[in-house]
């Protein structure tokens, strides 16, 4: 039996039935007597001066109750306590395609759409800026005026002495390397429910309660303090079931503060839920980043310096830009064991919406270029991909070079159980032509972990790592050439730092336990659909011994939960779940004390498992007769169990109130038995001791884990950090460019998996969301206009293109994690675009270094290799030497005219010199 | 965007149908499973005061025997198209095409009639009423430039339907009802190849049948399509090819390409190129090249029109090298589902 009984098991979500069978209400399900429909007017230029707002035809239209503008609420606001660049509605200018402009109330959604067509907005066209490049050498008509060259933040970091790092080297690489944008699409669109209770003196709004779908409910209420000018207290947000994130909702939106302005003039409640593209405007998705990277490496493989000048196409406002850009240079080099480390990172304006975090925030671009080159490296050094990794690997404990400590680390564990299940050694393996015979180098000794061994016995092996030339491998039957790829990634599991600064703990729970032994947890974490709420029930009842069934998890409702800093940075369940035990330990020593009175011990020999509450050494005599106890454990029976000893609960309802009848009861169950009590027979021992009984527990990152102290530090520190191997087997048709991903092997080193169903739906879910990027999504831009807001046309992966992933889960048991649980959400999707363009060399031999990997591109790289009859697919834009952007973004170039704009552009005189269409006959 | 305010009609026979649209002609559309029409009206690109919704005309529904050909009603959904045995053991490559539309939820509701009316469709011109206000609207709907070739005043907005190259290549036939009686027309003298007045179909007249011919039943055929996503996707580029042999050379062929102009287009020369040849490699890639001259793609979907054009060229090569392998004397395997009949 294991030594725990709720956690490590696959355990149902308990918000599964209500999702799975349409009961569950989310924002968009809520309505209220007298509630209004707001819609929001968007701006058509991507960078303009608002002139003037005439409202008052809108106003005269039937049915509109209210039309607000930028006046109505002027106070900036923004995520980061640095960039209060936002106003919900524009107060004196647009800055992309889709800004904010007004917003109408009204009974219904087809009379606020007519009633936005008659507002009349005057606007004076500014020159726009479309390509971080260009926008980092504009003189004039910046995107904010207080940003000069329209840099938002830049950071220069340099550790150990990158120079002299790649004198050392004995190989260089350096490479350019571009990743698309990329957004959330998220099912749920954002929505938001505002309504004011009047006040009881004045008789004016009063009470502000705003339901959304919300990532972070208390920087919500936070800004509706600031924007609205409420106290905090008299603004409650409540955050109903939500329909994904994935960072889209880890800031607060503007239609988030837009219906409570709205709602406030209207003097009603109003509701704004948005469309599809709106949803694409609102974005705060993953920016188009360049990389400019150069790894110096030992002949063995062992990296001795990196470099990387990372500028990132933020769009329109700061949001997470400075985080996000400080990410990217933070865990750049955290990863494997580097001694030098140079950093230049520049977070660019630009007139699009605003990029912000999105799942893997800030690593996942980095890390593709980063384990590409490494392969490149590896293929040059004619060295095992897999080994080289090996070879790189921290020796923890320890500090890395930028000041982030290590104490867990299963990457070495996660490239070896990948190695092992992909077959990767065949896989790679092929005939060496004799000339081919290579003087390698043994292994470098000391990694520190047990299977050393495993994986550089690779390192031995001719067949493996001898590949002059990757694209030798025979085509399989269908014609396509088959390839595998490594990549590892990692994440953190929570910033240590919040951003806004304080010591406040970063996660609180409360715990309030019922005489009838049902518990109740306050959280104010957000579940969004990745369980927060079942890990808090689980390590609440794992704490107790009680059922998970006696637990209700009250969540994210500022009046009722205690503060905790949201969902994301894959925070919850390190912070939020050591909240969770702790509060938990909290009210255990309060039963425990009761209990130790009734069954005369020490406190300290009270055990509490399956639902009981033993004197120590009991617990084994007593569970067997008990067949509540004595269950096998495994996911169908966890369901059933929680749902019929709620039932079981119930029935014993007496005890609440009447105590003596459930302990006449026990007595004649178990005459004179004095060893052990039920669950409820000690919480009614405790709440007769000590009146009400409740708990608390918070955390706060330890000081150690806080980083170094140099400008940027505070972004990169966590208690722990999660870790990730991953091999892709791709095939690539060659007359077409098409990928095909056959499979995925997926391995996480979670901490300890608490519940590993979660666990292995989370890293999947990244595989997927990185097989995404890496073959399909993009969004496209024409001067300034997104070419594709919508799903159908932005196209993530279907079930049909779907590899199958085998997702192994490694538990490194972090000494600071609940129970070793460290972060499962996000880590694993910087991998998977990596192994994938690894794969496609190993089996094409052309190196991708622009994602996604669209057909096209990979025809033309392909063509480019064989030098065959170049056609000219991406324009000009070669993808295995990517320099910049024939217009503004993506390989699909629009030419033609555009929407209309300045006579100074710069994006005009790129037009102008664009090569003509390839048109017509050939 | 919500739905324009319009009063929904429920004719219940061809006759009422036609006389309907008598009546309304220019305020007036027709829906059928309102897969392509119910977006764009919620996008602004159709406003119209009445629709016409053919669903409660029982006679449009169903696939029956003719001539040892087959009539499909135009209300016929394509989930009865795929899951006919007698169109996938007669005309395969129907099958196939039909096979590739969507996704099975939206081949639940659309019809025959609808893919073959399918409206053309374009970057500039499939987007919400206010993102088109943004780029000045275009020469399709409420403006008067083209985005994908400026300068020009004609609309390039493609074509792309699933179903009718494979039809084409069937030398299907269509009935087309108005308010003097029926007519038929071949399905190649349907279409207009110009994006913003799509097809030969007066405002008072309606689908009501799609007629394959005996000539081209038993033919083998291949239907294949470009896309990026693996379902729930608009064809970048189809391509449509059967074939029929006498021995092992071909008798006749055809091949006909779909979203890569403003019209599903025949290819033309494709019989003269195989007739009497055993298809290889370097013939298939012959009809390819033909295919290929064929295709005038421009930036109305992803991908860009170099790219498409060069895989109506690969795919029609490998399509003609498929369906000359298809043995035609064995019987085909049976399709899943039991019906018919819709
Ligand atoms: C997400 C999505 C993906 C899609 N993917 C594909 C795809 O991959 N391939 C593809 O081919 N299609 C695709 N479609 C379009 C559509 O689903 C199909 O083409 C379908 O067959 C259209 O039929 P319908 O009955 O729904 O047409 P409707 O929407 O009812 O009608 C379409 C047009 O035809 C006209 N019309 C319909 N019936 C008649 C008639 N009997 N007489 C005269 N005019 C008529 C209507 O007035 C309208 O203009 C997709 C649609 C969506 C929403």
């Amino acid at each position: 039996m294991s030594e725990f009984s709720t956690i490590g098991r696959p355990i149902a979500f308990v918000d599964a039935a209500e999702k799975t069978t349409g009961h569950g209400k989310y924002t968009d399900d809520l309505s209220m007597p007298g509630m209004l429909i707001g819609k929001v007017l968007h701006s058509p230029h991507p960078h303009a001066r608002i002139k003037s707002i005439d409202t008052s035809r809108a106003r005269a239209l039937p049915g509109v109750v209210a039309v607000v503008t930028g006046q109505d609420a002027p106070t900036t606001y923004g995520i980061l306590p640095i960039g209060h660049d936002e106003h919900a509605l524009a107060l004196d200018k647009v800055r992309y395609v889709g800004d904010n402009v007004a917003c109408v109330a009204a009974v219904d959604e087809a009379t606020a759409e007519k009633a936005l067509a008659l507002i009349d907005v005057e606007y004076e066209l500014l020159p726009a800026w479309f390509d971080p490049e260009q926008s980092m050498r504009a003189e004039n008509d910046f995107v904010h005026e207080n940003r000069p060259r329209n840099i938002e933040k830049e950071y220069h970091h340099t550790f150990g002495d990158p120079d002299k790092g790649f004198a050392e080297a004995d190989y260089v690489a350096e490479a350019r390397y571009i990743a698309n944008e990329v957004t959330h699409a998220a099912m749920e669109p954002h929505s938001t429910l505002a309504a004011f209770e009047l006040d009881p003196h004045t008789g004016k709004p009063g009470r502000l309660t705003v339901w959304s779908s919300t990532q972070v409910p208390y920087y919500l209420q936070h800004k509706l303090s600031l924007v609205l000018d409420i106290p905090m207290s008299r603004i409650r947000v409540i955050k109903p079931l939500v329909g994904g994130g994935f960072g889209g909702k880890s800031e607060v939106i503007p239609l988030e503060i837009t219906a409570a302005i709205a709602a406030r003039a209207a003097h009603a409640p109003v509701k704004i839920t948005y469309t599809r593209e709106e949803v694409f405007w609102a974005h705060r998705g993953r920016p188009r980043t360049i990389i400019d990277l150069k790894t110096g490496a030992k002949n063995d493989g062992r990296i001795v310096a990196a470099a990387a000048r990372v500028i990132q196409d933020g769009g329109g406002y700061c949001s997470y830009g400075p985080v996000t850009i400080l990410y990217s240079g933070a865990l750049l080099g955290a990863l494997y064991d580097i001694p030098n480390v140079r950093y230049d990172g520049y977070r660019v304006l630009t007139n699009k919406p605003a990029c912000g975090a999105m799942r893997g925030h800030g690593t996942v671009n980095v890390r593709f270029a980063f384990e590409s080159q490494l392969d490149e490296i590896a293929a040059a050094l004619k060295l095992d991909p897999a080994e080289v990794r090996c070879r790189n690997l921290l020796k923890p404990p320890c500090v890395t070079v930028n000041g982030l400590r290590v104490l867990s680390y299963g990457l070495p564990e996660c490239i070896d159980k990948v190695v092992a299940a992909s077959d990767w050694t065949e896989k790679r393996a092929r005939p060496v032509q004799a000339s081919e015979k290579l003087d390698l180098k043994p292994v470098s000794e000391g990694h520190g972990f047990s299977r050393a061994e495993e994986v550089s016995h690779l390192c031995h092996s001719e067949r493996a790592s001898a590949r002059e030339e990757p694209a030798g491998r025979n085509p399989a039957a269908d014609g396509r050439r088959r390839g595998v790829g490594i990549a590892c990634s990692h994440y953190v599991s929570g910033a240590a730092n919040s951003i806004i600064r304080s010591d406040m703990p970063h996660s609180t729970v409360n715990l309030k336990v019922d005489r009838d032994g049902g518990v109740v947890a306050y959280t104010g974490a957000a579940e969004i659909g990745q369980g927060s709420d079942t890990m808090t029930a689980q390590i609440v009842a794992e704490v107790l011994g009680c059922d998970l069934a006696r637990v209700k998890v009250v969540a994210a409702d500022t009046d009722l939960t205690p503060i905790d800093l949201g969902s994301y940075s894959s925070r919850v369940t390190f912070m939020n779940g050591n909240a969770s035990l702790r509060a938990a330990e909290d009210v255990k020593k309060k039963i425990a004390s009761a209990a130790a009175r009734r069954l005369d011990c020490a406190v300290a020999d009270v055990v509490f498992r399956g639902d009981k509450v033993f004197r120590q050494g009991a617990e084994n005599v007593a569970r067997a007769p008990s067949p509540a106890v004595d269950r096998p454990p495994g996911a169908a029976d966890d369901v059933a169990r929680s749902s019929s000893s709620a039932v079981k609960a119930q029935g014993r309802v007496e005890g609440q109130i009447l105590r003596g009848s459930v302990q006449q009861k026990r007595r004649n169950e178990d005459e004179g038995s004095r060893d052990w009590m039920s669950f409820e027979e000690a919480v009614v021992a405790a709440i007769d001791f000590s009146g009400a009984l409740t708990g608390t527990g918070s955390y706060a990152p330890p000081a150690e884990a806080r980083g170094g102290q140099f400008k940027g530090a505070g972004v990169g520190p966590s208690p722990a950090y999660s870790y990730s191997a991953q091999v892709a087997e791709v095939s690539v048709d060659e007359e077409t460019g098409e990928v095909t991903v056959h499979k995925i092997w997926a391995a996480h080193d979670c901490g300890r998996a608490l519940n590993p169903v979660a666990v292995e739906g989370q890293v999947i879910g990244s595989v997927w969301m990185g097989l995404g990027q890496a073959l399909e999504e993009e969004m496209i831009w024409k001067d300034g206009l997104l070419m594709n807001p919508g799903l159908l046309e932005y196209r993530s992966p279907s079930a049909a293109e779907s590899p199958e992933i085998e997702c192994m889960i490694v538990e490194s048991i972090d000494p600071e994690g609940p129970f070793g649980a460290k972060e499962a959400g996000e880590g694993s999707l910087a991998a998977t675009i990596p192994a994938i363009s690894n794969a496609i060399y190993d089996a094409v031999g052309v190196r991708l270094r622009e994602v996604p990997f669209t057909p096209e591109r990979v025809l033309a790289a392909l063509r480019a290799k064989k030098g065959e009859k170049k056609l000219n697919m991406t324009r000009d834009v070669d993808p295995t030497a990517p320099a910049t952007f024939p217009e503004h973004g993506g390989a699909l170039c629009f030419k033609g005219k555009g929407p209309a704009r300045h006579p100074l552009d710069v994006a005009r005189a790129d037009v102008a010199r664009a090569p003509s269409p390839a048109e017509g006959d050939d | 965007m919500s739905l324009p305010d319009f009063q929904l009609l429920r004719p219940r026979t061809v006759a009422e149908a036609t006389e309907l649209l008598a009546k309304h002609a220019a305020n007036a559309q027709i829906v059928a499973g309102g897969t392509d029409l119910i977006p764009s009206l919620r996008q602004r690109l159709f406003a119209p005061r009445f629709l016409i919704d053919l669903r409660a005309i029982v006679d449009l529904r169903g696939i029956r025997a003719r001539d040892g050909g087959l009539d499909i009603g135009a209300l016929t959904t394509l989930t009865t198209i795929e899951r006919s045995p007698e169109i996938a053991q007669k005309y395969p490559v129907l099958h196939q095409a039909a096979k590739t539309v969507a996704s099975p939820l939206l081949r639940n509701m659309g019809t025959i009639g609808g893919n073959i009316c399918l409206d053309t469709r374009c970057l500039w011109y499939n987007q919400s009423l206010q993102w088109r206000q943004s780029c000045g609207f275009c020469i399709k709907k409420d403006g008067d430039l083209c985005h994908v070739a400026p300068g020009g005043s004609k609309c390039w907005a493609a074509f792309s339907g699933d179903t009718p190259p494979a039809l084409l290549c069937l030398e299907a036939e269509i009935e087309i009802a108005g308010p003097q009686g029926t007519r038929r027309v071949p399905l190649s003298e349907f279409y207009t190849n110009v994006g913003d007045a799509r097809m030969k179909l007066q405002n008072n007249e309606l689908l009501t049948r799609v007629l394959l011919p005996v000539r081209t039943a038993g033919w083998s055929g291949v239907y294949r399509k470009l896309r990026i996503r693996g379902s729930i996707d608009y064809p970048l580029a189809g391509i449509a090819v059967v074939l029929k042999r006498s021995n092992r050379h071909v008798a006749d062929a055809r091949v006909a390409i779909t979203a890569v102009n403003p019209a599903p287009l025949l290819v033309k020369g494709v019989a003269r190129a195989l007739a009497g040849r055993e298809v290889n490699e370097e013939i298939a890639l012959q009809v390819g090249e033909l295919a290929a001259r064929t295709a005038k793609p421009l930036t109305t979907s992803a991908l860009t029109p170099e790219y498409r054009r060069e895989m109506i060229r690969v795919f029609t090569k490998r399509a003609v090298l498929e369906a000359a392998a298809i043995d035609q004397s064995l019987p085909r395997a049976q399709p899943r589902g039991p019906s018919t009949v819709d």
